[in-house]
């Protein structure tokens, strides 16, 4: 029962994290218009591919206001129990998430991945799991190649060559198309500043989707593999809302989300 | 459901498309599809008086009559009335697809607007089912459309606010990834797959940084579909095979059945913006046509006349010294490669008109 067991904690004022806690970033989206990039979006400073690199991690995060509520977001999302340290005011917007969060129906649902990453603690590999993870690409951390992927990623290696580490950017993209989008679990289209987890089985779905800037998020279109009838959508600060366009398409389940603000949680079933 | 992997055959090698996956569920409407009745036609209506170029103040009765002029050429008919009603009828629900990028001063123009819209009530089209639409909600309203037209006439902004998907029609759109974008859907509108049955296409005359010259299949195109300027994010742009692409889908071909170009200002560099007055020109026509491509046709020689008037590149020029990104107003460069061909690469690929001028009808008439 993951709301039971993985809750971020709100750490009290001039209370200190615990000792060996790793201190994550901010979670946010910087615009840097006036920087040459290779695509111009946004920059997004998320933590799930650092917690799902060090599973066993104490991590804190020091925010202020609602970035506290993007925080616990986060940290839920990807299994963490961070502790959070913040201001009055992200003490109440923690406080709100935390009562969204547990008031989710438990499941308990193995995370989806379409791709390993071996992972040799670099930090070349570390800048690749962060792109992926903002790409909305889903992998999993493998200690070595994991023969049930048709793609597993090693940098430094024949198909991965070291001048990739030196532009995960490059691999990144080469990875989303060795896989085709068409056969990802997850896309998200409508925003660049969304990312999601999904977790699935037994013809269960479990969605999470977090936007990362202080602006809501408008008609945001998702697109799960497999074919799930029906969705519950439980969306922070939106206690009302539900899916829109539920649908088939080919091997694939599409929705509509009306309004995305924080943060979303989407079971789908067959039934 | 209709699923088209659209890798259209490229007019250059160099140029090959990427793969265009449409997906609508829209059947083409045989007897109204692009281009139309009157394929390779365009009345090309001239009045030298039609603007006062100094208060940029523009004649309502002088557009009045080159609108009736123009859609009695185009269709034969003898009388206004008669030539609106080969096209609509009281049934029909309507959208006027203006062009307001160039806001405030180079839009659709309301006058133009106006008469088409008193053209529509004279055939019997309740004010209440006639829709002026665009994408963008702040360049729409900057034009007050609303104090040229009767009350109950509808204008709307299919993209409000600006980035939200919630006007778009999730079933209906064209995939492709053009640079490895996340992003990779344009979606059509609603309004036009769910609440129109049928389209006014009313572009301007420009020229544009990316695309070479916007008209009318710029217009139809980038105007109803969401996420398309993902097509220009780099000098070498995918405008060409893009536009047209677009323009196509169904049910937007079929609903769009007529074209009418507001020529009364136009841009000759720096489009489909209009930042610097000295770009601005006054070729005062409208041009008529149920072709979109016959009419981009002779957009093209216009914008091209004047650039070479002004001593201006041709739009054809792609080489490379005259491409600087942070120039878009110096008239001697460009922020990208333009791609003029994209009105050509539609005609060849999907039909969409006529491009021959040897095969055209053109009627020019002075008012």
């Amino acid at each position: 029962m993951l709301a039971a067991l993985l809750l971020p904690s709100l750490l009290t004022a001039g209370a200190e994290p615990p000792a060996g806690a790793v201190k994550l970033n901010e979670p946010r989206v910087q615009y840097r218009n006036n920087e040459a990039s290779a695509t111009r979006s946004p920059w997004i400073d998320a933590n799930g591919w650092h917690i799902q690199r060090s599973p066993g991690q104490t991590f804190v995060y020091q925010v202020k206001g609602e970035a506290a509520a993007l925080a616990a977001a986060e940290a839920f999302t990807y299994g963490s129990g961070a502790f959070i340290s913040a201001d009055a005011a992200g003490a109440d917007a923690f406080g709100k998430m935390l009562t969204f969060i547990k008031a989710l129906p438990a499941v308990d649902l193995p995370p989806v991945a379409d791709f390993g990453v071996v992972d040799d603690g670099s930090d070349a590999t570390g800048e690749l799991l962060n792109l992926l993870t903002r790409m909305n690409l889903l992998y999993r951390i493998e200690k070595n190649p994991d023969p049930r992927f048709h793609v597993n990623v090693r940098l430094g290696t024949k198909e991965f060559p070291p001048e990739d580490a030196k532009n995960p950017s490059v691999a990144a993209h080469k990875i989303r198309s060795l896989i085709g989008d068409d056969n990802r679990s997850l896309r998200v289209y409508g925003s660049e500043v969304v990312i999601g987890r999904l977790m699935a089985g037994s013809g269960k779905a479990r969605v999470f989707l977090i936007n990362y800037t202080p602006r809501p998020v408008l008609g945001l279109r998702v697109r799960i593999r497999g074919a799930y009838s029906k969705g519950e959508l439980q969306a922070s600060g939106l206690p009302d809302a539900r899916l829109a366009d539920l649908g088939q398409d080919g091997p694939a389940t599409e929705f509509t989300l009306p309004e995305l603000h924080i943060f979303a949680v989407i079971d789908l079933s067959h039934n | 459901m209709f699923l088209q992997l659209a890798a259209a055959p490229a007019l250059l090698a160099s140029d090959a498309p990427p793969a265009y996956k449409v997906v609508s569920h829209y059947p083409a409407a045989k007897s109204t599809e692009t281009p139309g009745p009157y394929r390779g036609t365009v009345a090309r209506i001239h009045s030298e008086g039609v603007i006062d170029t100094g208060s940029e103040q523009i004649d309502q009765p002088t557009i009045d009559k080159m609108l009736s002029a123009g859609m009695k050429a185009l269709t034969g008919a003898k009388a206004d009335k008669e030539a609106w009603a080969s096209f609509f009828s009281s049934s029909d629900v309507i959208g006027i697809k203006v062009n307001c990028s160039g806001a405030p001063v180079i839009r659709a123009s309301p006058e133009v607007v106006s008469g088409i819209v008193r053209s529509l009530v004279s055939v019997g089209v309740k004010p209440d089912n006639i829709y002026i639409y665009e994408r963008f909600l702040d360049q729409l309203t900057s034009v007050h459309y609303e104090r040229f037209v009767p009350a109950g006439v509808q204008i709307v902004a299919v993209e409000t606010p600006r980035a939200s998907l919630l006007g778009y029609d999730p079933k209906t759109y064209v995939e492709c990834s053009f640079f490895g974008e996340d992003d990779t859907r344009s979606n059509l509108a609603r309004l036009v797959t769910e609440r129109f049955t049928k389209i006014i296409n009313v572009p301007n005359a420009k020229e544009h940084q990316a695309s070479g010259v916007t008209g009318c299949l710029k217009n139809l195109a980038y105007g109803d579909f969401s996420n398309v300027a993902r097509s220009h994010m780099r000098e070498k742009t995918n405008t060409l095979s893009f536009i047209g692409t677009l323009a196509a889908v169904e049910p937007l071909r079929s609903k769009c059945v007529l074209n009418i170009m507001d020529g009364i200002r136009g841009v000759w560099h720096g489009g489909p913006f209009s930042e610097d007055k000295k770009y601005r020109f006054y070729p005062k026509l409208l041009m008529f046509g149920t072709d979109p491509v016959a009419i981009d046709r002779l957009l093209l020689d216009l914008i091209e006349d004047k650039r070479k008037a002004e001593g201006a590149p041709s739009l054809w020029d792609r080489s490379p010294n005259i491409i600087d990104r942070r120039a878009h107003l110096d008239f001697h460069k460009n922020t990208f490669i333009r791609e003029p061909g994209h009105i050509e690469y539609a005609a060849k690929n999907f039909g969409l008109g006529e491009y021959d001028k040897n095969k055209m009808k053109v009627t020019s008439l002075e008012i």
